[in-house]
């Protein structure tokens, strides 16, 4: 598993964030302007909110149905001639791609971006093949990998954190001679990548959304890049995540429109595409077609309250929106899914000693939430995630736990609390000592220095008064100074 | 079964769900509302036309109208326009429907054809070479500025993607509201057998980035841009 990004600590990586400051710049810029853009995008479709429900209705259908789903869909793979492998790890995952690479003797794999196959770490361990080259092809994630593999840092805006210069810096290390504009950047990764393309033999792309009904993958992009990786190599390896996964062409088509209006807020990005192994008649598109379904960790979350996070289209929506986000940028959760989905995501995913501090990188102000395009609970999600760690991993389990039960009894009966005050003088008596009263000793009644069980938690650190008699405690005190007052009064 | 993993891994997450497998029969997916159908319903083709066009400039599409008699001028004003020496275009029963079948073959020798004889390698590399494609799209949805195409033997992926200019001709009748009614459409041609296609592709405008400093870059690894030519067949 490697979603990690950093074996700094959490506040280590905050504190570098908070110095960051072009960083924060950028992601201030970008929440401004995709809120501005997804908003417009949102309100131009009108009924949002009942887009919402149906895209909720669809992710929640889907997960209920998962294995039916997933069966379907390596259906219809295989019945169009393409081959599913399901993976329970990320190692199983990685293995079964290696041997396709080596059975087809691929030595140039053309990538799309994926978060899915970061998420195993694909890229290097088919670096490791001899013989083999690998290109990512989306314009962000070969800027990353031209430079030393930088980590993401959003999950649509992989390179949010890199400005024009240090961009140029890492294109001049391939020959680039130019400015540091961005359209004539662009245009020098265009024939570089294309260069590279029109020879390559294996493409490796992620997925959108897969057709149970059909055996197509779906994938979302604007560059063009994916569809390349789709048309030209021979074999194509598709990796996805096993909740990505929807009924038909039509719930896929709704989800496409929700996704591109909430990650870019456009209507439709430029490439949408529905797409399978090549068929009798076609030059182009793959003739060896593979699909990894991978679990990863994923299944964890099914069965539980963390089902929800399931529903993600990764749109980084609520990362768009969210403060913390904002000042941390994505390099500060140190996970490749950052911002609210990531915290949320990320635990369930590979557990809480590595990731238990996100959940508290929030200030649960909601506003992720209110974004989601498919109605996750996200902040609850984050409050939820906070509750299964102190219950499961801080909560004292031992005789004292059985303790606190019963003092809970004792303090909510009143009865019970009062022959509790009553005896609490004359109980303590075989602990307590009894000192003349000085300034170090203020303790009228004699104190407690070591008290057993629970108590000793006071005791450790300070010494513990002894309870007063009970005809000199408080209750008896006010009763008493009450009825003083009232005869006072009647006196008068 | 090939994947013999399948059944191992289908248990464990039902298992892991706490629900019982082989369910979906008795519990399909019935949408909560119909708003995929009913948003932008009941327009006029001339009105779709107007969105269309709106909707196509807002993502940098140079949009045109004409009708069969104008349209081999409008293309070669457009071969001019883009100053495009490598021309390719898609082998397909198109032409004479729209009146183009002389304009095709006045171009037969000096322009490629992407053809079903030819090999993957030849035809990619034709694209390839390619400065400007002229093709035909499936229909061109009003609300997004889309045009959607599918893969054929004649006019394969690469062709939509390689070239450096492109030029996409519809027919105004083919001019739908939205993805769902194209959904529709392809769902029935693949189910009565009247299309076989490995691949749809919904294309709008030309591609496009923002991955550096979010400042908008038209022209990646698609075409730089895209031409829509609406024709008149109503």
């Amino acid at each position: 598993m490697t979603i990690s990004t950093s074996d700094k600590p959490f506040l280590t990586r905050v504190k570098e964030s908070e110095n960051d400051h072009f960083m924060q710049q950028s992601v201030a810029k970008a929440q401004d302007a995709q809120w501005d853009k997804r908003t417009a995008a949102r309100e131009e479709l009108g009924n949002w909110e009942q887009w919402r429900d149906l895209g909720e209705q669809i992710r929640q259908h889907v997960i209920k149905y998962l294995p039916d789903y997933l069966e379907q869909f390596s259906d219809n793979v295989e019945k169009k001639g393409g081959h599913v492998f399901f993976a329970q790890t990320d190692e199983q995952a990685v293995n079964y791609i290696k041997k396709i690479a080596k059975e087809k003797k691929a030595h140039r794999i053309v990538k799309s971006k994926s978060m899915v196959t970061t998420e195993i770490n694909l890229d290097k361990a088919l670096l490791s093949l001899p013989e083999t080259s690998l290109m990512e092809t989306d314009l962000a994630e070969f800027i990353l990998q031209e430079d030393n593999w930088d980590e993401p840092t959003h999950i649509v805006f992989p390179t949010l954190h890199k400005n024009r210069d240090q961009i140029q810096k890492v294109f001049n290390k391939l020959g680039y001679s130019g400015s540091n504009d961005p359209e004539e950047m662009a245009k020098f990764a265009r024939k570089y990548l294309r260069e590279y393309f029109m020879q390559a033999d294996l493409g490796i792309t992620g997925c959108n959304f897969a057709i149970a009904d059909n055996g197509m993958i779906n994938l979302v992009t604007n560059e063009g890049n994916a569809d390349l990786t789709m048309a030209i190599p021979k074999t194509q390896i598709v990796v996805m995540g096993m909740e990505r996964i929807v009924p038909s062409l039509k719930e896929a088509e709704v989800l496409d429109n929700m996704l591109s209006r909430s990650a870019v807020g456009q209507k439709l990005t430029s490439y949408c595409s529905f797409s399978g192994p090549q068929v009798s008649g076609e030059s182009d598109g793959p003739t060896d077609f593979h699909v990894v379904i991978l679990d990863n960790g994923r299944s964890n979350a099914l069965g539980t309250d963390f089902e929800p996070v399931l529903q993600c289209i990764r749109c980084g929506a609520c990362l768009n929106v969210c403060p913390i986000y904002r000042h941390i940028g994505g390099h500060g959760y140190g996970s490749i899914y950052p911002g609210p989905i990531g915290a949320v995501l990320s635990p369930v995913l590979d557990g809480y000693e590595k990731f238990g501090d996100l959940p508290f990188a929030s200030s649960l102000c909601a506003a992720c939430t209110e974004t989601c395009p498919v109605r996750i609970p996200l902040h609850q999600l984050l409050i939820k995630h906070r509750k299964v760690m102190m219950d499961k991993l801080k909560m004292d389990h031992s005789f004292n736990n059985v303790l606190m039960k019963g003092a809970g009894v004792a303090t909510s009966s009143p009865i019970l609390f009062k022959i509790a005050l009553e005896g609490a003088h004359m109980g303590s008596a075989p602990l307590s000592k009894s000192k003349e009263t000085s300034v170090d000793n203020l303790f009228n009644y004699g104190h407690i220095e070591k008290a057993p069980s629970l108590a000793s938690g006071w005791t450790d650190v300070r010494d513990l008064a002894r309870p007063p008699k009970h005809s000199d405690d408080f209750r008896s005190w006010y009763k008493k100074h009450k009825k003083e007052q009232q005869e006072g009064a009647s006196h008068d | 079964m090939t994947n013999s993993n399948r059944e191992v891994f289908l248990d464990k997450i039902a298992t892991k769900a706490g629900r019982t497998r082989h369910q979906l029969k008795n519990h399909p997916f019935v949408p909560i509302n119909d708003l995929p159908e009913s948003t932008l319903a009941g327009k006029s083709q001339d009105e779709l036309l107007e969105l269309a066009q709106k909707n196509s400039e807002a993502v940098h599409v140079t949009f045109e109208k004409t009708n069969r008699i104008s349209l081999s001028t409008l293309l070669n004003d457009f071969l001019s326009a883009k100053d495009i020496n490598n021309l390719i275009l898609p082998t397909c029963d198109k032409w004479a429907a729209f009146g183009l079948s002389d304009w095709e073959n006045k171009l037969a020798d000096s322009a490629e054809f992407w053809t079903p004889e030819s090999s993957r390698t030849e035809n990619l590399a034709k694209v390839n070479a390619a400065d400007g494609a002229i093709g035909f799209a499936d229909y061109l949805l009003a609300e997004s500025g889309t045009i959607t195409v599918a893969t054929t033997p004649g006019q394969g992926r690469g062709f939509h993607f390689l070239p450096t200019h492109y030029l996409s001709i519809i027919p105004k009748s083919h001019i739908l509201s939205r993805s769902r009614q194209a959904m529709h459409k392809y769902e029935a041609a693949i189910a009565s057998g009247k299309l076989t296609t490995s691949n749809i592709n919904f294309i709008t405008g030309p591609s496009n980035s923002g991955d550096i400093e979010m400042v908008l870059v038209v022209g990646v690894h698609g075409p730089l841009d895209m031409t829509y030519v609406v024709v008149e067949d109503l």
